[in-house]
């Protein structure tokens, strides 16, 4: 192989210009990437062998002691960047590495016990894991220096000797002794492969003076790599139960080959990085993003059956976690790449850029992670998070970007869009940390979105009473990242990130760059939009689109360029096809621009061809959705349900038919503070006077008109909804005109910074209305009397717990049927409707209920306790937030 | 004062007249919605089964009706207001005597006055500095800037008296009185006396603009109040043909004034007294919505108080001489509403003390079943009335403007207290210029209710938590906010050096064309 590399080389040399550049340097990386991925099969052999030899248990914990050895080596072996950047590295570190390995052996030798206790691995384990340190230092210097000096064939002997001795020597001593055997044969297999790559290294020569700050800073970036590869497996190991540790070091396995097969892409790249070209940059990504994005392929051809017959039957199921695994980990190759030419920069910036996403991953995994699924879906995230920021910082030092207007690198560049950049990571963290399960909307949805392309849109079409855009991007998110809580709501929480740095843009067009920053970081941790940017529906789009709709409207009038009219027709259109109340916001808007056409007769005549081009573009656009929204609502009223087939939480005063005043004004708190307890609620309420004082505080204050129009949008579509709400009450829902709380934050934020010209007033308003801001997210998101929680997630986990095959799960009312079966998918369900099946037909009979507050679903359900109650006696009765579960036998 | 820009010098800031129009009409159009909003409230709150504790239910009933009386009377005004159109100048500049009555005021302040006053145009001047306080120095300024100069033995009957002393000393078709703080533009005559060329007109009255109100927040806050008034109120008092004498900036038919008696002595508020007996008899009276002269407004709390005194005290003294008037109704019904806004502090009183008293012992006004309904029917009511005050003073009107009258809502019940015991009260300048020290003492009466309002807050919470203690503390709070805001003028060390407005010099050719 090394000897066709060799000529392939040579021809690609006789090759002009940067054709033959991108070639050579592509038959370079594929060289190399040849011996990486011949040492990856051999890794893949040895834990397919090993899979099948140990049992699972035994796996599991040489699957851990894997991790750990890939966490001691993969710091380590990020000396072979250092090296490869500067190979006299090997000659200031040798020792001192080799010293350290011994400390770390002679630690976890004495340390053994606890630190296996600690780890949940035998002592043995741990003692091989600190034998395997002295070499490792060494090893990754050492190939370092054969990256410096293009010794890859050599390269190629130390990559292909470890697996080769790991699957000989495990081969032989997994059977007799297991896990122990296996790990002693990967400690002994990395020292042979430092053998190997001695024989093959040059004589040092002197170089240019080494950078010694920027070795150190490019071993520092590796470390945080390795950390963000590995760390989950450990932490997986520790948080997980037994199954589902043995699952996600499956995942984790097959994960690993992507991460595995882009490991000596950076480290070419940084041996080159010396000749200050970009050529090696781009040939780098092709070649991590096209190994990552083939392994991700090729696997999603038949996940179940690969897992399966990879690993045996009964991890068939990590099938479809790996691919969202395996993507993360094609993701982290990526960023590899681009930390690696950040590294020869910058000292500072890789390092900040990858630490973030690796504390956030620690922070998730250790706190929310709570299944296979869960930990890979983070990883995800958080490796795709290392590969947007590296991303965009080697793409701002770009030289086509580097050649942008100025004023356009120096926004990018600005310390506000900085600031941004930041809050939007805030809201990120902030939406990554759920506190609930799904519900039975968010079931609905994600079952639609299982169907096929076209039975989901007729599914829509016959049962539903929404438009089809958000479930065709979940539909799309479904298939690229599966099923998982996490999964179903990236499309909400991507959505609701957008929302911030789209604030900050309205509120600096529309008012200034303080607004905008303010109405920024407002929106970060502001109730309303964390919550539905958790929630697997189609609210967090609508707030997106209608702060959009409205920035592009004030911009059309104010400008009125083609640009300006191209983003309102574009985000009224997006609003229409996601939520059909957004018709109401668009509507006002006609109006507003008739408004403004028979108020300016100076600009009459442009702004209502413009207008009427617009439409007619919108009414192409949004067409096709009539006669779907007709065929929604004839079969909705043909069956009987009418729009609205799920109860609402209006906010309706028990005992009142329709909407008040006081449930007026709970949705106003709803709108700003977010979803609180009842007896909350109440006391809130009571504290209308405060807007007496609002309302004085509003006296001789300026009223622009873009303020004007921004309180019309936000208030509006609630006033027709509460109309409308006093013959069908469950239509006057604040999900229903969401869209009004990013215009409420913005109008908020103009508050704020124009309140008063004092700095330290202004300051101290916005921290004080932020608390109240913040109070009201924490008890949104952690009181378990909020009356929006719905805990299916652990009712149903329970019944799963305590239930065994022939017992029958009851659910009522109807609607609970999908989040049921997608947190119980083996459960035998039936609607209370079916009726109580007889002693004989059941062993145990669980009944799940919920919807309390709803008289009809209330007395079904304690019919159904009667039904239960005559037959059989109660065992257990469990309570969670709004669902009760009683167990008969 | 005399190393800082004198602010009567600059261009006001304020456009009277151009948004005039367009705010009466929103007004009217907001005139229906406010009579059905007020229907739905007071048919509600009128309904005996409201009624809780009796005697609070009778207080708010008292205070709600008066201000709806207030209200409408606002209303009313507001929806007739009017700009009127510039008159044709007289063939023959007549002459005018234009009297500035002094006290003890600075010599700094009165010169610019004086020296002002000289420069009129469009007419034949001739200014008189009638000094009440028999200063040489007045008498030289006078001297100086070709003023005549007219002072009295017997300083009887304040600054009534003095002028009345002065229209015996002089013969002028015409007077003009400005207080000596009060910078006139050249244009005042010609702004003015065209109107007064309608034989029945007794008195052509302008805005009283406080030039100095970007001087810290009271001088603005109590600018804001008299904004509202000199905006929307007086241009529909004068659509009325109610508008009354503000005592400065304004222009007098002698023939008039000698019809009454001159100036009537012995009211604190002789201006207001002498525009009842004028109106009384037949005089019409006439408002020009245009800022001609420049004056200085309160700038500390002392001052403030000390003019809202004066003034209730001398409104409430008049309510008698207004109710026996012979004034036609509608005249008679403005002067009533003018008199009696001084008795608002009553039911400012009767609101703060409501919460206190719910909180404490647990009474209310309201029938317990009725509580969930009053904001019902109370928001719309409460919403529109404050909607039609902000548009009505087209964003002049501010909270700090409200906050500062309901701080001093003490002295509406002081004022109310002594004209009730016909206790007498003597005339008092209103200070020019502020002091730069605290000023506690002039808002202790609204630090102490703040203070019985936070005690029983906490009271609220520690004895009986719940929705409707919350409901009493968040009323406390309001009241509270409002107060606190009102009286914090007095309790702020004023600083100067960021305080001072920006001053533009005006000179006095641009005054003519603008």
């Amino acid at each position: 192989m090394t000897t066709g590399v060799t000529e392939t080389v040579a021809r690609a040399r006789a090759l002009p210009g940067a054709a033959a550049d991108r070639r050579l340097l592509a038959v370079e990386q594929l060289g190399v990437l040849g011996g990486q991925i011949g040492a990856g099969v051999g890794n893949l052999a040895f834990s397919l062998a090993m899979a099948r030899l140990l049992d699972p248990s035994g796996f599991a914990a040489l699957a851990s002691f894997g991790a750990l050895y890939l966490l001691l080596t993969m710091p380590v072996t990020s000396l072979t960047a250092g090296s490869a950047l500067d190979p006299a590295l090997e000659l200031r570190l040798l020792r001192r590495t080799v010293r350290a390995g011994i400390g770390v052996a002679v630690v976890a030798g004495a340390l053994a016990l606890p630190l296996g206790e600690l780890l949940h691995l035998s002592p043995v384990l741990v003692v091989l894991l600190g034998l395997a340190a002295p070499g490792a230092g060494p090893l990754a210097l050492v190939r370092g220096r054969l990256y410096a000096a293009r010794r890859h064939r050599g390269l190629g002997a130390s990559l292909l000797a470890e697996p080769l001795g790991r699957l000989l020597l495990g081969g032989a001593l997994a059977p007799a002794i297991g896990a122990t055997g296996a790990a002693l044969a990967i400690v002994v297999s990395g020292y042979a492969s430092l053998v190997v790559a001695r024989r093959a290294v040059p004589a040092l020569r002197p170089l240019a003076p080494p950078d010694r700050r920027r070795a150190s800073s490019v071993v520092a970036v590796f470390v945080l790599l390795a950390v963000l590869q590995n760390q989950d497996v450990v932490l997986g190991n520790a948080v997980l139960g037994g199954g589902a540790a043995g699952l996600f070091a499956v995942v984790s396995t097959l994960g690993g080959i992507a991460a595995f097969a882009t490991v000596t892409v950076p480290m070419v790249l940084l041996a080159r990085l010396r000749e200050g070209r970009r050529e090696p940059l781009g040939v780098a990504v092709a070649f991590a993003a096209g190994i990552g994005g083939l392994a991700v392929a090729a696997f999603a051809v038949a996940p179940a059956a690969l897992a399966g017959s990879l690993f045996g039957a009964r991890y068939a199921d990590a099938g479809g976690i790996a691919i969202p695994y395996l993507l993360a980990m094609a993701l982290l190759g990526v960023a590899r790449v681009l930390a690696a030419q950040l590294s020869g920069r910058s000292r500072r910036l890789p390092i900040w850029l990858l630490a973030g996403p690796a504390l956030l991953q620690l922070g998730l995994v250790a706190v929310i992670a709570r299944s296979a699924e869960g930990v890979a879906e983070v990883t995800l995230g958080t490796t795709a998070l290392a590969a947007a920021a590296t991303g965009a910082a080697v793409a701002l030092d770009h030289p086509a970007v580097r050649r942008a207007p100025a004023h356009a690198l120096s926004a990018l560049r600005s310390p506000a869009a900085l600031r941004v950049a930041g809050v939007a990571t805030v809201a990120l963290v902030v939406r990554l940390l759920i506190t609930r399960g799904l519900w039975v909307d968010e079931a609905s949805s994600v079952a639609q979105a299982e169907m096929g392309f076209h039975a989901m849109l007729h599914n829509l079409r016959t049962t539903d009473v929404h438009p089809p855009l958000y479930f065709s991007l979940l539909w799309l998110d479904i298939r690229l990242f599966g099923s998982g809580e996490l999964a179903v709501r990236l499309p909400s929480i991507a959505a609701g990130v957008a929302l911030v740095p789209a604030l900050y843009a309205a509120g600096r067009d529309l008012y200034d760059r303080r607004a905008g920053i303010v109405a920024a970081g407002l929106a970060a941790f502001a109730p309303q939009p964390v919550w539905y940017s958790q929630e697997a529906r189609m609210y967090a789009l609508f707030m997106l689109f209608a702060v959009i709709a409205v920035w592009g409207q004030v911009r059309v009038l104010r400008r009125g360029r083609p640009r300006d009219w191209v983003l309102y027709t574009a985000a009224a259109t997006a609003l229409a096809w996601t939520q059909y109340f957004g018709l109401l916001l668009v509507a006002l808007q006609q109006a507003v621009f008739a408004l403004a056409a028979w108020r300016r007769p100076a600009t009459r005549g442009p702004l209502l061809r413009s207008w009427a081009v617009a439409g007619a573009v919108a009414f192409v656009l949004v067409a096709p959705l009539v006669p779907f929204a007709y065929h929604q609502f004839a079969a909705n009223q043909a069956s009987g349900r009418g729009f609205g087939s799920t109860p609402s939480q209006a906010g309706v005063i028990t005992g009142e038919t329709h909407p008040g005043l006081y449930a007026f004004l709970a949705n106003g708190v709803w709108a700003v503070w977010g979803y609180h307890a009842d007896a909350t609620m109440v006391d809130l309420v009571a504290l209308w006077p405060l807007g007496m004082l609002l309302a004085l505080f509003l006296l001789g204050r300026g009223w622009s008109r873009t303020s004007s129009l921004l309180t019309a949008s936000a208030i509006v579509p609630a006033l027709c909804l509460f109309a409308v709400g006093q013959s069908k009450s469950n239509l006057f829902d604040l999900r229903y005109f969401i869209g009004a709380v990013p215009l409420l934050i913005l109008l908020a934020a103009r508050g704020l910074t124009s309140w008063t010209p004092r700095v330290g007033a202004r300051a101290a308003l916005a921290v004080v209305f932020g608390a109240s801001l913040l109070a009201g997210l924490v008890d949104q998101q952690v009181n378990n009397d909020n009356p929006r929680r719905y805990d299916f997630r652990s009712a149903v986990h329970a019944i799963a717990a305590r239930a065994h095959p022939g017992d029958v799960v009851l659910y009522n009312p109807i609607y609970l049927a999908q989040i049921v079966h997608y947190y119980g998918p083996g459960l035998d369900l039936r609607s209370v409707r079916r009726g109580v099946p007889p002693r004989t037909g059941a062993r145990r009979v669980f009944l799940i209920a919920s919807f309390f507050d709803h008289p009809g679903i209330a007395a079904a359900t304690r019919r159904t306790l009667h039904a239960l109650e005559r037959r059989r006696h109660l065992v257990v009765r469990l309570r969670g937030s709004n669902v009760r579960v009683w167990e008969f036998r | 004062m005399s190393r800082r820009p004198d602010p009567r010098l600059g261009r006001p800031t304020w456009a009277c007249a151009s948004s005039g129009v367009s705010v009466c009409r929103r007004v009217r159009a907001l005139l229906l919605a406010n009579v059905a909003a007020t229907a739905w409230y007071f048919g509600w709150l009128l309904d005996p089964v409201r009624i809780g504790e009796p005697v609070l239910y009778a207080l708010l009933l008292a205070a709600e009706l008066f201000n709806l009386v207030q209200a409408i009377g606002f209303w009313w005004t507001c929806s007739r207001a009017h700009s009127r159109p510039q008159p044709p100048a007289l063939p023959e500049p007549p002459e005018v005597d234009v009297l500035i009555p002094v006290y003890d005021e600075p010599v700094e302040v009165v010169e610019a006055t004086v020296r002002a006053a000289a420069r009129l145009r469009g007419a034949r001047v001739l200014v008189w500095l009638l000094d009440d306080g028999d200063s040489p120095a007045m008498e030289d300024l006078a001297s100086r800037a070709g003023a005549g100069y007219i002072a009295r033995e017997q300083h009887e009957g304040a600054k009534a008296g003095n002028i009345n002393n002065a229209l015996a000393q002089t013969n002028a078709p015409y007077v003009a009185v400005f207080d000596c703080d009060h910078v006139a533009d050249p244009v005042f005559l010609e702004q003015t006396l065209g109107h007064a060329a309608d034989p029945g007109v007794a008195f052509v009255q302008t805005p009283q603009y406080y030039a100095n109100h970007g001087r810290g927040g009271i001088a603005a806050a109590a600018w804001a109040q008299q904004a509202l008034f000199f905006g929307p109120i007086a241009r529909g008092k004068d659509a009325l043909g109610a508008m009354f004498c503000c005592g400065t900036n304004v222009l007098f038919r002698r023939e008039a004034l000698l019809s009454v008696g001159g100036f009537p002595t012995g009211s604190l508020t002789e201006d207001f007294e002498l525009s009842v007996r004028l109106h009384e008899r037949g005089w019409r009276s006439v408002y020009v919505d245009r800022v001609l002269a420049r004056g200085l407004g309160p700038e500390d709390m002392a001052a403030y108080v000390s003019q809202q005194l004066r003034w209730a005290r001398g409104c409430l003294s008049a309510i008698g001489p207004v109710v026996r008037a012979g004034l036609p109704l509608r005249i008679r019904v403005q002067y009533l509403l003018s008199t009696m806004y001084f008795l608002s502090g009553w039911t400012l009183a009767v609101y703060m003390l409501l919460p206190v008293v719910r909180i404490v012992a647990g009474a209310q006004p309201l029938a317990v079943s009725s509580a969930s309904q009053f904001l019902v029917h109370f928001a719309p009511y409460y919403a529109l009335a404050l909607g039609t005050v902000a548009l009505a003073g087209a964003g002049s009107y501010t909270f700090a403007a409200f906050s500062l009258g309901c701080a001093c809502f003490w002295v509406h019940v002081v004022a109310g207290t002594r004209a009730l015991l016909r206790r007498p009260d003597r005339f008092v300048v209103t200070a020019k210029e502020g002091v730069e020290s605290w000023q506690p003492r002039a808002v202790w009466p609204a630090l102490a209710v703040v203070a019985v309002l936070g005690a029983a807050s906490a009271y609220g919470l520690a004895s009986r938590p719940g929705p409707g203690t919350l409901n009493s503390i968040a009323f406390a709070a309001l009241h509270a906010s409002v107060l606190a805001t009102g009286a914090a003028g007095a309790l702020r060390l004023r600083r100067r050096a960021t305080a001072e407005p920006r001053t533009e010099l005006l000179p006095a050719t641009d005054v003519s064309r603008r």
